[in-house]
């Protein structure tokens, strides 16, 4: 099922349809009220010119794109638009909407707070009553605590497959882009229809990955191209350290409150630096994932302009260096092609890493 | 013993520095190279800002274990931390510092070669490349005991103290403040307080000593005074000719950042403001011919400020006040002494890097009318994302709704390396033009 699909059958439901910035928002709340969310990462294939009348050129692209895509009408089939707040761009952008761009649709912001915990999670409580109500008012639906406790546990089963994808993932022999993709359907596919599509490819392994192993760390891996030109050169990629991927699986919740379960899990996440969170949590996961997969190398791949990203790299990759553990930056907007040089650069990496690794 | 020569000798310091000054006040002539032909002397007081800001940095050269240092963000809730008897620094002021020194590029590079990409912030940079070379033109920067960083102005500081809390492996307190989209709800306040309470609590910690909270109500008294003293000394640009520019206040805005609370500042804005009023009754315009008065929006280019206020006094044209300084006196009716911490918490929400961009239009749509303007400058700041988004859509609404020219020059506050003389002249030139 593509984007186009799950609109349409949305449509044909009388369900409305959410366009979701990146990065963090309450999935399971919009689906109690049956609107259906379908993430906006870029999207990558724009041309991009019409958010330049908004935007500076030292904005990234995930947000010049975003931008673009809405003013060239991609999305005027949708009925709402939830920006949540996750970085100074995305913040300035659900700004931008409300005050100068002004779409069709309403425009909703999000916050995900980033304080102590104990208190984080009081604000985040309130935060998610206050989009219920917004949610309430404009579909007129007032789901109860119990059909949002199952939208919870449907996201959780959802969390919980993506991650048995990724312990399987040489097991299921698929090619970087490929596993990619299937773990990306979760960024508009119900849980329902995301969980049939990962069982097919637990239950059908066709054979072991075959390449030099990396983990990829960064954002979002846009181009897609990126992907190809690491198999390409005989990588593969075995995990990953993204926020559209990994870094956004959370733990289940435990509170039988709906909103503080919401709460718990968004405030699970393995860590995330648009969270502010510390060095050493990013180093931590890093290892793990290095232990638990044995990859080889690590690909950061940065978004150009992406602060969050650049300022854990220096301290990142100190500590890779310290324990003798290969990486690369390489440095692009979302927009395909991959620059040539950046394609050499990642190639030349894993074949040394290749030839490295005998 | 070594304390106490420590103390002699910096009292012995401050008061060579302020036997300096004083001397330099009343023997005040403008500096060498000066354009009085088309420049006012600059302000007299510019020689207690000086000192102020001497002083400032020079106890911190002497503080080791007097005090308890406290490192903040620049709109971080600073009064409990005085209260306590903490020594401030503002590493943002440092940089601005290092900036107008023209110290700034080096600093930045020292970072770069540590892997810090030219894209973080350059006082992030400036200061991050200041720790690694231990270079600065202060002589010294003390240790801090704990970090205090606020995110009212912008995600870059939630990283960028993360640097600093692993370099120096000291506490590191972060208050968040849920960006203001149109307006505040309780739930902000609340948890804004709670996360000031919390951190109180830890600086007492640190400091050894409890909250005193009528010291407190003290400090805020202090800081609402200078505040709103700040204001008056920006709003004395509504004379024609407006006896301060901008780039005046760029220059004076150090103590209302780095000193609110404290006696010397209120003092310091009680003499600038009866200074400038002086101007006002002689008919003293900042620039000699003023011919044009406009406004400059976001941080100032630090490393040409010589030049940009040169080129346009030459033009006739007075940046009569700026949103940036404005928004270190904007807030002071926030300020309820009485209520010390639930005022902290709703002023510290509210600085204008935390609301909305259509609020900041209307901000300045508010100036263009109350200053009597004819244009609008705005610096789009490569280094400043959330104070640079938005300004392609408020200078369309100045332009079309406002029927007044307004021009966006790229550049950074810091790095000049984003700024090309040139490409800023034509564009300031055309400017101009459009203005008559
Ligand atoms: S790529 Fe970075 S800067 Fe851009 S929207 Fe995502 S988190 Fe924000
Ligand atoms: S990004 Fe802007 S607000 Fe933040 S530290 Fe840099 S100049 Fe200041």
């Amino acid at each position: 099922m593509t984007r186009r699909d799950v609109i349409e059958r949305a449509r044909e439901e009388g369900r409305l349809v959410a366009a979701v910035f990146p990065i963090r928002y309450p999935r399971e709340l919009l689906r109690a009220f049956g609107i259906e969310p379908i993430e906006v990462w870029g999207p990558p294939r724009v041309r991009g010119s019409e958010g330049a009348s908004h935007l500076q050129p030292y904005i990234c692209s995930v947000i010049h794109n975003g931008l673009s895509f809405l003013l060239e009408g991609g999305l005027d089939d949708v009925d709402l638009i939830l920006v949540p707040h996750c970085c100074d761009s995305l913040q300035g952008l659900g700004s931008l909407l409300k005050d100068f761009v002004n779409p069709r649709q309403e425009v909703l912001t999000f916050y995900i707070p980033r304080g102590d915990y104990k208190a984080s999670k009081d604000f985040l409580v309130k935060e998610l009553v206050i989009l219920y109500e917004r949610l309430r008012s404009i579909t007129g639906k007032e789901p109860s605590a119990q059909e949002i406790m199952s939208s919870i546990i449907e996201e959780e089963m959802a969390d919980r497959l993506s991650l048995e994808l990724y312990r399987n993932r040489k097991r299921i022999g698929l090619s970087s882009r490929e596993f990619v993709e299937i773990l990306r359907k979760r960024e508009y596919l119900p849980p329902k229809l995301f969980a049939e599509e990962v069982e097919k490819r637990l239950d059908v392994a066709s054979g072991d990955v075959k390449g030099v192993e990396v983990i990829i760390s960064g954002i979002l891996p846009e181009p897609m191209d990126l992907l190809d030109e690491i198999d390409d050169a005989g990588g593969v990629v075995v995990s990953d350290d993204m926020s559209c991927l990994r870094r956004r699986l959370l733990k289940p919740g435990k509170s039988e409150d709906p909103f503080e379960r919401i709460a718990e899990r968004l405030l699970s996440a393995p860590y995330d630096p648009v969270l502010g969170c510390f060095f050493a949590e990013r180093i931590s996961f890093l290892e793990r994932l290095i232990e638990e997969t044995g990859a080889k190398g690590v690909v950061f791949y940065n978004v150009k302009f992406c602060e969050g990203e650049d300022f854990y790299y220096p301290e990142v990759s100190r500590w890779l260096k310290s324990r003798g553990i290969d990486f690369v930056k390489i440095e692009a907007d979302i927009t395909p092609p991959l620059p040539k040089q950046v394609s050499q650069r990642l190639r030349a990496f894993i074949e040394i890493l290749g030839e490295r690794c005998g | 013993m070594a304390s106490i020569v420590k103390k002699l000798k910096l009292k012995a310091l401050k008061f060579a520095l302020g036997a300096k000054s004083f001397w330099d006040y009343i023997t005040y002539s403008p500096p060498k190279g000066w354009r009085t032909d088309i420049l006012a002397p600059p302000l007299r007081i510019g020689v207690k800002t000086k000192e102020l800001v001497t002083k400032h940095y020079l106890e911190g050269v002497y503080i080791d274990g007097d005090r308890p240092v406290a490192w903040v963000t620049s709109g971080a809730p600073v009064e409990f931390l005085k209260a306590l008897g903490f020594y401030v620094l503002y590493p943002e002021n440092h940089a601005a510092l290092c900036g107008a020194r023209r110290v700034a590029l080096e600093l930045c590079q020292k970072a770069e070669e540590r892997g810090y990409s030219i894209d973080i912030c350059s006082y992030a940079r400036t200061d991050i490349g200041s720790l690694l070379s231990r270079k600065t033109p202060v002589g010294k920067l003390p240790k801090p005991d704990l970090l205090l960083c606020c995110t009212n102005i912008c995600q870059t500081v939630l990283y960028w103290y993360q640097v600093l809390s692993h370099y120096f492996d000291v506490p590191l307190v972060i208050i968040d403040t849920p960006f203001v989209y149109s307006e505040a709800t309780d739930a902000d306040l609340e948890y804004v307080k709670k996360q000031i309470e919390a951190a109180i609590e830890v600086a007492e910690r640190i400091s050894g000593r409890a909250l005193d909270f009528n010291r407190l109500r003290d400090v805020m008294k202090l800081s609402k005074m200078a505040t709103e003293l700040w204001l008056e000394v920006i709003y004395t640009g509504k004379h024609i000719p407006s006896p301060i520019s901008a780039f005046d206040q760029f220059i004076h805005m150090a103590p209302i950042v780095e000193m609110r609370g404290d006696s010397q500042t209120v003092d310091f804005y009680g003499a600038m403001l009866k200074e400038l009023k002086k101007r006002v009754s002689k008919g003293i315009g900042a620039v000699v011919k003023e011919r044009k008065r406009v406004l400059w929006d976001n941080l100032p280019i630090w490393h040409s400020l010589r030049f940009l206020s040169e080129t346009l006094a030459d033009w006739g044209v007075c940046v009569v006040t700026s949103t940036y300084t404005y928004a270190w006196g904007e807030l002071a009716p926030m300020i309820d002494p009485d209520r010390p911490v639930e005022s902290m918490a709703k002023v510290y929400l509210h600085p204008i890097l935390n609301r909305g961009t259509g609020d900041k239009y209307r901000l300045m749509k508010g100036m263009i009318e109350d200053f009597h303007l004819d244009g609008v400058i705005l610096h789009s700041d490569r280094s400043c994302k959330p104070y640079s988004i938005g300004q392609m859509d408020q200078r369309t609404n100045i332009v079309q709704d406002l029927k007044i020219p307004a021009v966006l020059v790229e550049s950074d506050h810091n790095d000049p390396r984003a700024f090309s003389e040139k490409q800023v002249i034509n564009r300031l030139k055309a400017f101009v033009e459009m203005m008559g």
